[in-house]
């Protein structure tokens, strides 16, 4: 399992890798909130806030095909799932496919969801592209989320590749063993691996819980580039908003 | 599956989900802390991992099909209630901002359905069958498998009911698609949930533990559940004896059949949604005094 | 410090894990500044709990530990900790965040240093092991004799004056072996090696210590130890083997 590149953008200096980590959570969160606020049928404001966000991309000088690689697989999986829409929702009916028919409502609810989830999901994308983990860990922390969920977040990390590599040689030992032919088997095969990953998870944290006690742990990790806040950043995230929230806004009026 | 994504819910449903969580993070993060002290990172961590790890995972249930894993159930039978709802949290939110499984804006709305009914509510129903199934680490599984289900079933209904608020979805279709998917989702989430803690257990039986069942705790349990049933039954009566209340009820959340458009939760008329709160109230007393007794000295 | 004063005594402690056998049952030793310590035993005899007595992870039920003349508590637990600094088992138990730079600046972190200061000496310690390149990667990115150094560097740079490890040799290669020895036996740092690695045992320390269930019964210079081959085997413990040339062993016609 690699999420190597996931953030590839994260070390190329651009005005948007300079701004604090909280300030750039908060810009996707209320870009995201925008998107989320705009009514059924909203077209051009859904336009303008996915360009506001291409514009960021931009400026984070990430390649805009790259973008839309990225945005694809989360972008069709809406798709799915709201594919549904126009069948579930009732209305007048204005197409049939095969015994479905589908309503004007559930078309426009379908678009809409769409319209509305592709800025937003651009917007994380660009995001996780541009931000280091441990950044993204410290933009928790400065906005204030529990204190056990950041540090556990921060060892998370780790815990993850260890614990694939542990179970890849569980597989591998088991597969030696030449174990698990038919499904019911295997089925059990990769319980037992979950269950033995389990427990060893827990046994494992007890041993970390000790490590970090000897080097002087007590209550959260100290963060060491300490990002906060700063004036540069706040304004940006204050024109973003206003940017983002007045867009929303002008498709209420 | 249970993750709903960006521009689904509406933004009051956004708002009040989202407040909702927040409080029960805020105490969940108080209540682990002051059970676990500084374990409590190392141990979430680890936890949040391994969930993490295994919602990505297919398991291949035989016949072609294959079953995700929510884990909610799981890890509070092993580590509590509260580190239960702050792994789910923690997986909703790295899996949202990192991979854009699930909304941005909808993390509250997700972590209400996966970590405070999933784990938080599945927890009780865990110690409640618990409860009336007895002693025995086999029975505790199967205490944390039905529990399981029923979890399942109950996040596919709050996502539903969060849809059809939303307007989105109509409250009828909503039920059926989201929440009679995980009624199957469910089976999946039983016989993992099962299979994983009872192997588990069986390595290392500490995993499991928890305060024994007293008898003073069972008959509390055996009532709870009378309790439970003259409710449902009585509902039931009274909602055949009233069928105006039920019907302005099932009108305004859109249950009845509309020509045109509908209007969800457009207009409160009658009793109806009030007795259906004060149900839900009741459930939730109980519940809370279930716990609070079955919990006892040591808390799981 | 003084010189008459032991730097690190244990008197008389016992301990027993809960639901089990007592694991500690009346151990007392002590060690100079300057001296290298092997503890010696077969599984189960109490060795890596000893150790952890050392820098206040376990606290005995009856005696005490004393390390620099101050009693290890819960309420010197600092004190105590930055003067004994413990290596693992394994490795990975103890680079458990995303970076090997904060693994290594996490203990002056929690000691208070801010970052920069931190980070210098994280780096600086790096420096000394040879593996300063490789700041800025995960634990998971480095090879095994790799995360060995930097699990070394991570107790190192807060100059302790005790190093405790608990079988630093375990699942090395003889190469892997010979770097780490040699790697310590530069070093000034008293040493108390816990290791069933009799050969490493003896090319780094010059006095040992033999536990078997639960008490001391050899507290010697080890070269006294490798002769006693009756006591060696009554012990559980094996005579290291003289290295075997390279290539297949003979057969027997």
């Amino acid at each position: 399992m690699s999420f190597r590149h996931l953030d590839r953008y994260a070390g190329v200096p651009s005005p948007v890798t300079r701004l604090a980590p909280s300030a750039r959570v908060l810009a996707t969160v209320v870009l995201a909130l925008a998107a989320a606020l705009l009514p059924l049928g909203a077209w051009p404001q859904m336009a303008g806030l996915t360009l506001v966000v291409l514009g960021i991309a931009v400026a984070a000088r990430m390649p805009v095909r790259v973008l839309a690689v990225r945005l694809a697989p989360p972008l069709v999986f809406v798709l799915l799932v709201s594919a549904a829409l126009p069948v579930l929702v009732p209305g007048t009916t204005v197409a049939h496919i095969g015994p479905l028919s589908l309503s004007d409502a559930g078309l426009l609810r379908f678009g809409s969801v769409l319209g509305r989830a592709l800025p937003a999901l651009a917007a994380a994308v660009v995001l996780v592209s541009t931000l280091r983990f441990t950044e993204l860990v410290q933009a928790l922390r400065d906005l204030r989320l529990p204190r056990a969920v950041t540090t556990a977040l921060g060892l998370a990390y780790r815990y993850l590749y260890i614990l694939t590599d542990e179970v890849e040689q569980l597989q591998r030992a088991a597969r030696s063993r030449n174990a698990g032919a038919g499904a019911a088997s295997r089925r059990r095969l990769l319980m037992g691996i979950a269950a033995a990953s389990l427990g060893r998870s827990f046994a494992r944290s007890e041993r970390v819980h000790q490590a970090m006690l000897a080097r002087g742990y007590r209550d959260g990790i100290p963060a060491l580039r300490p990002q906060p806040m700063d004036r540069r950043s706040l304004s940006a995230l204050a024109i973003v908003c206003a940017v983002a929230l007045g867009i929303a806004w002008t498709a209420h009026l | 599956m249970a993750h709903i994504p960006d521009g689904f819910l509406s933004a009051p449903v956004l708002a009040t989900t989202t407040v909702a969580s927040a409080g029960a993070l805020a105490l969940a993060a108080h209540r682990s802390r002051q059970q676990l002290r500084d374990r409590q990172a190392p141990l979430l961590g680890a936890a949040t991992a391994f969930v993490f790890a295994a919602q990505m995972f297919n398991f291949p249930l035989g016949a072609g099909t294959s079953a995700h894993l929510l884990g909610g159930v799981l890890v509070a039978a092993v580590a509590g209630p509260w580190v239960g709802m702050l792994v789910l949290f923690s997986v909703i939110l790295v899996q949202a901002l990192l991979f854009q499984d699930g909304g941005v804006t909808a993390i509250g709305a997700n972590t209400l359905n996966m970590a405070v009914v999933g784990a938080g509510v599945g927890y009780l129903l865990y110690r409640w069958l618990r409860l009336l199934l007895g002693e025995g680490l086999r029975r505790r599984v199967l205490a944390a498998s039905l529990a399981a289900y029923v979890s399942a079933a109950l996040v596919g209904t709050s996502v539903a009911v969060e849809l059809a608020l939303s307007g989105t979805v109509p409250l009828r279709p909503a039920l059926l698609a989201v929440g009679g998917s995980h009624l199957l989702v469910g089976l999946g989430e039983a016989l993992l949930t099962g299979g994983i803690l009872g192997m588990a257990a069986r390595l290392r039986p500490e995993l499991i533990e928890g305060a024994p069942v007293t008898r003073r705790a069972r008959r509390w349990a055996f009532g709870g559940l009378g309790v439970a049933l003259v409710v449902a039954v009585g509902a039931a009566y009274g909602a055949s004896t009233r069928p105006d209340a039920l019907a302005s009820a099932a009108g305004s959340l859109g249950l009845a059949a509309h020509s045109g458009t509908w209007r969800p939760l457009a207009q409160y008329s009658g009793a109806g949604p009030w007795g259906a709160l004060l149900g839900v109230g009741v459930v939730f007393v109980l519940a809370w005094a279930l716990f609070r007794v079955s919990a006892g000295r040591r808390p799981a | 410090m003084s010189v008459g004063r032991p730097l690190v005594e244990v008197r008389g402690i016992r301990y027993g894990y809960p639901g089990g056998a007592a694991a500690l049952q009346g151990v007392s030793l002590q060690v100079s500044a300057g001296e290298r310590l092997a503890v010696l035993g077969p599984n189960g005899a109490g060795k890596s709990t000893l150790l952890l007595h050392l820098n206040g992870l376990l606290l005995p039920a009856q005696g005490s530990v004393l390390v620099d003349g101050i009693v290890v508590s819960e309420a010197t637990a600092r004190e105590t900790r930055r003067r004994v600094g413990f290596v693992f088992q394994n490795p990975d138990d103890q680079l458990f965040l995303p970076t090997l730079l904060e693994d290594v600046a996490f203990a002056p972190l929690n000691d208070g240093q801010p970052g920069p200061a931190a980070e210098a000496r994280a780096r600086a310690t790096l420096r000394e092991l040879g593996i300063e390149h490789a700041a800025d990667r995960a634990a998971h990115h480095l090879s095994g004799g790799e995360r060995r150094l930097a699990a070394l560097a991570t107790v190192l740079v807060s100059r302790p004056d005790v190093l405790v490890l608990d079988e630093p040799t375990d699942a090395l290669d003889a190469r892997g072996r010979r770097r780490v020895v040699d790697l310590l036996r530069g070093r000034p740092e008293t040493l108390v090696v816990a290791t069933h690695d009799l050969a490493a045992a003896a090319a780094l320390c010059e006095r040992a210590v033999v536990l078997d269930e639960g008490v001391v019964v050899w507290d010697a210079p080890l070269d006294r130890l490798l002769a006693a081959h009756p006591f060696l085997e009554r012990h559980g413990l094996m005579a290291p083997l003289p290295d075997q040339p390279s290539g297949a062993p003979k057969r027997q016609a």
